[in-house]
């Protein structure tokens, strides 16, 4: 089996910042090669690392965002290591840089000297906040990112949890990530108009403006009614309060509840669960048949009477006890899991979502996350852990330029 | 008039409320035509979503609709009818994609599984978006986007430590499963180029999630740390890489905040300049070492410099001297006062019948150079295009569609 990208050649020159966009290429059968500096990409200098030991293939987070790409040492400040890159570039059909705007163009390296020349290549340019403009050569980081583009003013606290507290960062480099999802539509819609016509372009994708388009209600409001939204415990961000939604389990993890017996099918089960245990011994009575009186927000004692009762249920419950329970009576309801938690859960296995890896310092397979999607003719598939710094660089130069 | 790159590619797209729709935002962006399948007794909850301009929902007024269905048609169709569900095949035949984000087993209810769908159209891709996916022991399970962020791990890896989990803010995960079911469309059109084979996609908006935490449950599966220890979440100071400083300040004004990352020794200084050199800065936060270990009163006497002043001015200052720094933007910071937007022309508006000649809408990211994706026309009124698509698509004569229509066939 083959990837729905197989034969195509990619060369990659990234980091922390673009290195998901080659990874969601090569994991779906692209030859993405990563060209590297001989200190190694500044994402194996992230951590965490294998052991806590620091070191160019320890890495847990280039393991991660590097697999089935092959890395070749290429030093672009000289003569050969440029030379390289260019013999490269001339048999790739994408690239995907994360350079400073203007950097590679500043050693005729970058697209205007190598690109444009060439009418079928496809050029992806990840920075933080794009080709021009007067913040083009801003610093940035995954926060300063997610702070600009506006992901981060939605995210925090109600004064009563955390009196003070700021607007908060989700972890997990998530305004990089945001960054590369859209990188990768780019990539992808250029290359159906080469499929088409044979030509390939230059795409200017900016962290900003994928950042910003990935905060869900805050531009409508604004757009429509003038108004901000603001941030919430563990809720959506609203122009108004709204009804918490985390509940503790007796074990100490959260639920999250979105609503209870919204229609009345559902709200007969769950009145029943509750029941068998001693909770909502009033859900019998009449004035409870409605589904309007029962959605919190509108100020009806029976919807502050169920909220009341569903916190002592899940007090007196594990938060699984109670996510599962719900789910099985048509509730969207969740528990707030570590992510290695998701392990435990035998569905993902049954869908065979893990991946396994071997690296430097561990020998026998460890288990991370693997298709984000199944596709059923070309899937998803792991044919390398991400590579050694420099481990292919000769294998790559006999295959793609026949030097031995 | 430019090329769009997704031109000639039909999408009979099925979704509703979120993730299904961003997904088909993005291909119509790119030029595909998008035809979106709505039902009047059911409709998109999002066409009753708030902000609603005017106060009553129409339907047609939704602010939050708009922005998720711009470049789209809208067709009205009783697929409880067996003449709707004969046109909804007929649609299906001429379409490239079918894109759904029901709960699993809805589609093989309407016995439009792949395998029947291919028997309409044998190159059709058909993408699914569901919360845990069309197999596996739970697929009956549902989910909302804050449902996905829980169980795959991202809503604990957002808050400050000791507190409850504050994430996410919005519903990260419907955005962002409709990113890889855009992706994935794109890559199965892509092999479909190649080869004339369709396929099946299948996503699970949880598994789409959980391939966001990688290194986290790769800590846990190397080194056995679990993010559910004390000290976890760091807020907003760094995970990976252990940096300092690394946090949001107060700036002066109302819930006004900077965030500032100096990411080396040569960044700090760099700050230390643009701070004006204060005594406090001394020795022990030179290395990366003191900084961590000091990191309290770091980010106390930081605190202290940038609460008397101006959240951009602190930027400017900052960025002037190299210093990764920006300031917490919200909604109306992004449109009214940020620079870089303004200078790459990001905010615009389209026509809309209820939400008025200026509705207000941003970019297509990224920017192809040679064929960009556009904004065209707002979101499409309820059934705006029913008599387009079937008379013109479809090949249905006006007295086939005053016939249909009598019959209760668009509703």
């Amino acid at each position: 089996m083959s990837g729905p990208l197989a034969g195509l050649r990619v060369v990659e020159h990234s980091g922390p910042l673009g290195q998901l966009a080659g990874k969601l290429l090569a994991d779906m059968g692209a030859d993405v090669v990563l060209v590297e500096p001989p200190a190694g990409s500044a994402a194996r200098a992230v951590g965490p690392f294998v052991d806590d030991v620091p070191g160019p293939n320890r890495s847990l987070n280039f393991w991660y965002h590097n697999t089935n790409k092959r890395s070749v040492i290429a030093d672009l400040e000289t003569s050969e290591g440029a030379s390289t890159w260019r013999s490269l570039v001339g048999c790739a059909d994408i690239v995907i840089e994360d350079c400073a705007p203007g950097e590679l163009d500043g050693l005729s390296l970058g697209y205007s000297a190598l690109g444009e020349p060439r009418s079928g290549l496809i050029w992806c340019a990840v920075t933080p906040f794009g080709q021009d403009g007067p913040w083009a050569h801003y610093q940035a980081t995954d926060m300063i990112g997610l702070a600009l583009g506006g992901p981060m003013k939605m995210n925090g606290y109600d004064p009563e949890d955390a009196p003070g507290a700021p607007p908060i960062r989700g972890l997990g480099d998530q305004g990089y990530n945001t960054a590369c999802h859209y990188a990768a539509q780019g990539i992808l819609a250029a290359l159906l108009y080469r499929d088409r016509t044979g030509k390939g372009q230059f795409i200017d994708a900016s962290m900003h403006e994928a950042c910003s388009s990935t905060t869900e209600v805050a531009l409508p409001y604004w757009f429509t009614l003038r108004t901000d939204v603001f941030r919430q415990t563990g809720r959506h961000a609203a122009a108004q309060p709204t009804e918490p939604w985390l509940y503790m389990a007796a074990d100490g993890k959260y639920n999250l509840i979105f609503g209870v017996g919204r229609d009345n099918a559902t709200w007969a089960k769950i009145k029943a669960w509750f029941q068998e245990s001693g909770f909502g011994k009033q859900f019998g009575e009449p004035r409870f048949d409605d589904p309007a009186v029962r959605q919190p927000g509108k100020g009806s004692p029976e919807a502050a009477e169920i909220m009341a009762e569903l916190g002592a249920f899940i007090a007196g419950h594990t938060a699984e006890e109670v996510y599962r329970g719900g789910q099985e009576r048509r509730q969207a309801w969740g528990v707030v899991r570590a992510p290695s938690e998701a392990l435990d859960d035998p569905h993902w296995s049954d869908r065979g979502f893990w991946a396994e890896v071997t690296g430097e310092g561990r020998a026998e397979p460890v288990r991370m996350p693997g298709a984000p999607y199944q596709f059923s003719a070309t899937p998803w598939e792991l044919r390398r852990p991400a590579p050694k710094l420099g481990e292919h660089t000769a294998e790559v130069l006999a295959e793609w330029l026949g030097q031995q | 008039m430019a090329d769009l790159p997704l031109a000639g590619i039909r999408i009979c797209d099925l979704t509703w409320v979120i993730a299904g729709p961003t997904a088909t935002r993005v291909l119509a962006d790119f030029g595909a035509e998008v035809i979106r399948v709505e039902h009047g007794q059911a409709a998109d909850p999002i066409r009753f979503g708030r902000p609603i301009l005017s106060g009553k929902p129409t339907l047609n007024n939704s602010g939050f609709f708009n922005y998720f269905n711009r470049n789209k048609k809208s067709i009205l169709l009783n697929v409880r009818h067996p003449l709707g569900m004969e046109l909804l095949h007929r649609l299906i035949a001429v379409s490239d994609v079918v894109i759904e984000n029901f709960s699993s087993g809805v589609l093989d209810s309407w016995e439009l599984s792949y395998e029947a769908q291919k028997a309409i159209n044998p190159a059709i891709i058909y993408c699914s978006v569901s919360g845990f996916g069309h197999t596996g022991r739970d697929k009956h399970f549902t989910t909302w986007g804050p449902t996905a962020q829980a169980l795959s791990g991202l809503t604990m890896m957002s808050g400050l430590p000791g507190k409850p989990p504050a994430g996410w803010g919005y519903s990260y995960m419907d955005h962002t499963a409709g990113y890889y079911s855009a992706i994935a469309v794109m890559m199965a059109l892509h092999h479909r180029n190649k080869t004339g084979e369709g396929q099946h996609i299948d996503i699970s908006q949880v598994e789409a999630g959980m391939a966001l935490t990688g290194p986290a449950v790769l800590d846990y599966t190397v080194n056995g740390r679990s993010f559910r220890r004390e000290g976890m979440p760091t807020g907003n100071r760094a995970w990976e890489p252990a940096i300092a400083p690394h946090n949001t300040y107060r700036c002066a004004g109302d819930d006004r905040w900077i965030a500032v990352a100096c990411r080396n020794d040569a960044e700090w200084g760099a700050m230390v300049r643009a701070m004006g050199e204060p005594a406090w800065a001394g020795a022990r936060f030179e290395t990366l070492v003191g900084r961590l270990e000091y990191q309290d009163e770091l980010d106390t006497r930081i605190g202290e410099w940038t609460a008397t002043r101006d959240d951009y001015a602190v930027m400017a200052a900052l960025q002037a001297a190299g210093v990764p720094a920006g300031v917490c933007q919200g909604p109306s910071d992004r449109v009214e006062r940020d620079e870089q937007f303004r200078a790459r022309g990001w905010w615009t508006s389209m026509p809309h019948a209820e939400l008025g000649p200026e509705a207000g809408i941003d970019g297509v990211t990224p920017r192809l150079a040679r064929t960009p994706g556009t904004n065209r026309t707002a979101s499409p009124l309820l059934g705006e295009h029913t008599l387009d698509v079937m008379t013109g698509l479809l090949g249905m004569t006006g007295d086939e569609f005053a016939e249909y229509t009598e019959m209760g066939v668009f509703m």
